[in-house]
């Protein structure tokens, strides 16, 4: 999935560009706002370099030097339909509803919270995807309904249960977003924080012990399938698989 | 204006007139004149005096109910100089002008005040779009880190972000119908995005929370994400010590939407209860807390009064608070 990134504020730009680039998504992001625009001489065209661009979203600021984002998205709007959410600092209605109306697909304002904004990417990808594929289709959801296994452990995301050696084992719905991250930064030592943090990301509210508590029942669900010692403990750090 | 204060306020013309008469009849008699014509003469004095007070009195207490009901209608009452009747009399007119002058000076003050306001108003809310930049950026650069100290930081870049964000809504609570979105709201949507943006805060104090919120609601999302952000921020602040939860839940009522904050922590003393959503109250665990500033709940009950929500308190002490907020249901947007 590409990204492209039209924001005049560098710090920004480069924050979500790393951000972006670690949720593994590829990304573009246009330089040099003030340059080109302050001096008023190279009046290089957005929409044509977005076209060359070729993105699957685009991230647009709305307070842009020159044009505003509004402009450049009704101009947008004539030639392409890419899915497209605006940026902005300002937090009044009346801009939420242009924005909407001149054919944003989804307005998220400033400061936003990084897991939210990924959240909203997805699910703005998530649509346009089946609003391509038409409805008939239930194909956006084999992305999620991927199967990972390591060291022989079949992890079901769809079905939530995990296979190993023909058996299964059914998973809570807190087990199985617990084995989804460790699955997907295994063999490394995953900090106990970053795994409570991932599932507040992820509409799961719970605190430091009740995390252990799922994990011990997790172990409790692995071994009865005959995995054993499959979660470790860094006493201090975090759990590794 | 009674008769009897009329008659007190021409007492002293009343008391001329008297001594006049006296002197009057000394003078006659001293000129030898017969008493019954004296007594005539006087009597039609005192025919003309009698007549003259009620129709000096029925007139002016015409006159003053008009301009009390002229100012009673009024909406703006430093308004009345334009709007005072015309009158023959010349006290009437002077005081009419004096008024007018008056209340044009008023109108005038009123209009510098009103510029000033809204040109710091103005200047708030730029300033605080202008911040909110930079805080991105930061709240991005933690995100990026991912370390202990990029959560430190993310979580009191948190608060910098919630407090200037009551900047911004404490500048435009008084003007909330120019700035709002009404839309179906999907509240489990609301309360999850109010939590992961807390989530620094609320996972470093060890505070877990369940949201179990189904309904949906029509109403402008960005004020109650602010709301609910308050209320969870509270109940987060003033948690108990050992295993806080908050519990966030909605319920269908016959012609609204309840949706409930609940937390299981020190709670309100109830001499308290009736004042939390004053301004500038911060109660004694707000004292104990010292980080209380006594402008959430005031901004909160002033937002749901403007968006037609009401708020509601339980709370019993040490064993929790319950905030309910009751969402109108409107069967206008329901119908097909």
């Amino acid at each position: 999935m590409h990204i492209l990134i039209i924001e005049d504020e560098a710090a920004i730009r480069q924050e979500l560009k790393q951000l972006l680039e670690n949720s593994l998504y590829r990304v573009t992001a246009f330089e040099g706002f003030r340059e080109e625009t302050g001096a008023g001489s190279r009046q290089y065209d957005v929409v044509s370099e977005i076209m060359r661009v070729a993105p699957d979203l685009i991230l647009l600021d709305v307070n842009l030097p020159g044009e505003s984002g509004f402009d450049i998205c009704k101009r947008l709007r004539a030639v392409s339909d890419v899915p497209l959410i605006f940026v902005t600092g300002r937090t009044d209605s009346m801009d939420e509803l242009s924005g909407m109306l001149g054919g944003g697909d989804d307005y998220i304002t400033k400061p936003f919270n990084p897991p939210i904004l990924l959240a909203h990417i997805a699910a703005v990808l998530k649509r346009a995807r089946k609003d391509k594929e038409g409805n008939g289709e239930k194909d956006g959801e084999s992305v999620g309904g991927m199967r990972i296994s390591y060291k022989d452990v079949e992890l079901d995301v769809a079905g939530g249960f995990v296979r190993y050696q023909g058996k299964r084992a059914d998973l809570s719905k807190n087990e199985l977003k617990i084995l989804y991250y460790l699955f997907c930064r295994r063999g490394e030592i995953v900090p106990r924080m970053d795994l409570v943090e991932y599932l507040w990301d992820n509409q799961v509210f719970i605190d430091d012990n009740a995390l252990s508590v799922n994990v011990t029942r997790l172990r409790g669900k692995l071994a009865d399938i005959g995995i054993h010692d499959f979660i470790g403990t860094k006493r201090g750090m975090g759990y590794r698989i | 204006m009674t008769f009897f204060h009329f008659m007190k306020d021409k007492a002293l013309l009343l008391l001329a007139n008297l001594i006049g008469m006296v002197l009057l009849f000394a003078f006659l008699r001293l000129t030898s004149y017969p008493l019954d014509d004296c007594v005539i003469i006087l009597a039609c004095w005192a025919l003309v005096l009698l007549a003259w007070l009620p129709a000096r009195f029925f007139p002016r207490k015409k006159y003053f109910a008009e301009l009390e009901k002229i100012m009673e209608d009024l909406e703006q009452r430093y308004l009345l100089g334009e709007l005072m009747p015309r009158s023959f009399r010349l006290e009437d007119e002077l005081y009419r002008e004096l008024i007018c002058k008056s209340n044009k000076s008023v109108i005038e003050r009123i209009h510098q005040i009103e510029d000033a306001q809204k040109e710091y108003r103005e200047y708030v809310e730029s300033w605080v779009h202008e911040i909110k930049a930079p805080i991105t950026s930061i709240a991005l650069a933690c995100e990026n880190a991912h370390d202990e100290r990029g959560r430190r930081i993310a979580a009191e870049n948190r608060r910098v972000e919630n407090d200037v964000d009551m900047a911004l809504y404490y500048a435009r609570s008084n003007e909330v119908y120019k700035d709002y979105l009404i839309a179906e709201t999907d509240l489990q949507e609301v309360c999850g995005e109010v939590l992961i943006k807390n989530k620094q805060f609320l996972i470093e104090n060890h505070v877990r929370a369940e949201v179990d919120c189904p309904h949906h609601v029509f109403t402008d999302k960005k004020w109650i994400t602010f709301i609910v952000g308050q209320l969870v921020l509270n109940g987060a602040k003033y948690r108990a010590c050992e295993g806080a939860c908050l519990y966030i839940f909605t319920e269908a009522a016959p012609r609204s939407v309840l949706l409930t904050v609940e937390d299981n922590g020190v709670g309100i003393k109830p001499e308290e209860l009736s004042r939390i959503f004053e301004k500038g109250f911060t109660g004694s665990n707000g004292r104990k807390e010292g980080r209380a500033t006594g402008m959430g709940l005031y901004l909160c009950q002033k937002l749901c009064r403007k968006l037609g929500i009401e708020i509601r308190v339980e709370s019993e002490v040490g064993r929790g608070t319950r905030m309910v907020l009751e969402i109108p249901r409107s069967d206008f947007a329901a119908m097909p």
